[in-house]
């Protein structure tokens, strides 16, 4: 199917490579505000390759199981929702995770390390959300809300020593600023262009295209939203960034319309999002190397 | 030579002169970097919240994380190497404590982490002789152990010395 836009980038976002079918379903049950896990299993299981790699990670050393699990079911409901997303995601988008990002002098990994992150913080921020809020789809929103820097980084090789310094002058409001200023363009738009090429669900697109202006979302959308804008921020503030853009971004306080976080709550969120970002990210990284 | 590097929540000791402590990417956490000058005995913890409380486990699992679990053992793992037990005779240097641009009094923890560290120092009568910290900048840090030099990068900002 053909996808009319007309936006000046168009053909090189449509060369980057489409989702598989299965990642595509996988997204598609993840945002369906009714679905069950049973969903996700029903879909994992009839896919024997996804099988056996969910089976590998839940024995992998990362999660240090007593008894080995042998059962797909019980499997992903060891390992949660978030952990097959991550797996299905990884493995269909690679290209795009795990290349260097040379526009913003980060290395090879850096921008998976930061998504899982970000997913993880902003499925810890779901919590604490003031109205009941979908947490595997804040976990799936996180994951997928950086992928314009892929589309945008070649574009900005050789600007990250001037985008730093348009910031601290004042000349750039901030890093999405300065994006513009040097090509035009910025990361979050690009990723919304990326985003309707994959077709991804209409509350991941708003993220992607808002999160570091989370307050033009729509309305329905805005806790989502905000819940990515601060899983973005913990992260970059917990040391896993994208390089050169590394804190350069504003918080928006509006998060407080739909998010009661105290100052000790949000030393808990980072610490929970550690312990559990660590072994996702050793057993993944594995999986990924088998 | 050898290089020691010390993820988040991780501390580390030297005294192998041609030995490099470092550690990457330093956003709200706070590295606390410890020099002997009479021993040539460096140490290095890099540092992510205030209080132990908020997560035992992880403060089980790994003490450094926190400034109240972290420190004290930084300060016992130099005195194994020769230092003295409650600092004395240390050149005290932090690094770290960003934040984000336009960050509220809940989001500035790295102002907390460094109030944190701060206290726990004075405390025991010590106080950093430099600092680098605040900003909006990310930091990586790395202390030569041999001369005691504190190199500071930033990405698309370069490096320098403290």
């Amino acid at each position: 199917m053909k996808e009319k836009t007309d936006h000046p980038l168009h053909q090189e976002i449509a060369k980057i490579a489409v989702l598989s079918p299965n990642a595509s379903r996988l997204l598609e049950i993840n945002s369906k505000p009714d679905h069950s896990l049973n969903d996700i299993i029903q879909l994992v299981k009839f896919d024997a390759a996804l099988t056996a790699k969910t089976l590998r990670i839940v024995n992998s050393a990362a999660f240090n199981l007593l008894q080995p699990i042998n059962s797909i079911d019980r499997a992903i409901s060891f390992l949660g929702e978030r952990m097959i997303v991550g797996m299905v995601i990884a493995e269909s988008a690679g290209e795009v995770f795990q290349k260097g990002l040379p526009g913003y002098e980060s290395y090879p990994g850096d921008l998976w390390r930061h998504d899982l992150f970000t997913a993880f913080a902003s499925r810890e921020v779901a919590k604490y959300a003031k109205e009941e809020l979908e947490k595997e789809l804040a976990f799936t929103a996180g994951l997928l809300h950086d992928i314009g820097k892929f589309v945008i980084s070649s574009h900005l090789e050789g600007t990250a020593e001037k985008a730093v310094k348009v910031i601290d002058s004042g000349e750039a409001s901030d890093y999405l600023n300065a994006e513009v200023q040097f090509s035009g363009h910025h990361h979050a738009e690009l990723g919304f262009e990326l985003a309707k090429h994959w077709k991804l669900p209409e509350a991941i697109q708003e993220v992607i295209r808002y999160h570091h202006e989370p307050s033009k979302a729509l309305e329905c959308y805005k806790p989502l939203v905000y819940a990515v804008h601060l899983g973005d921020i913990l992260a970059m503030m917990s040391g896993h960034a994208t390089g050169s853009d590394a804190l350069q971004y504003h918080l928006d306080g509006a998060y407080e319309d739909y998010y009661v976080i105290s100052p000790v709550e949000l030393t808990k969120i980072i610490a929970d999002t550690e312990t559990q970002f660590r072994p996702a990210l050793t057993s993944l990284d594995n999986s990924q190397e088998n | 030579m050898s290089d020691i590097v010390l993820g988040i929540g991780d501390f580390g000791v030297s005294n192998d002169p041609n030995a490099t402590i470092k550690t990457f990417a330093l956003g709200s956490c706070v590295a606390v970097v410890l020099f002997n000058p009479a021993l040539h005995a460096a140490g290095m913890i890099h540092i992510a919240l205030p209080e132990m409380k908020v997560n035992p486990t992880r403060a089980k699992e790994r003490p450094g994380f926190f400034a109240d679990s972290g420190l004290p053992l930084l300060f016992g793992a130099m005195a194994r190497i020769g230092c003295d037990k409650k600092g004395k005779g240390l050149k005290i240097k932090l690094i770290g404590g960003a934040s984000i641009m336009d960050n509220n009094e809940i989001f500035n923890i790295g102002k907390r982490n460094l109030i944190a560290i701060k206290k726990l120092l004075w405390a025991q009568g010590l106080g950093a002789v430099a600092e680098e910290v605040g900003g909006t900048i990310s930091r990586t840090v790395s202390i030569h152990v041999g001369t005691g030099e504190v190199r500071i990068f930033s990405p698309a900002r370069g490096t320098w010395t403290l």
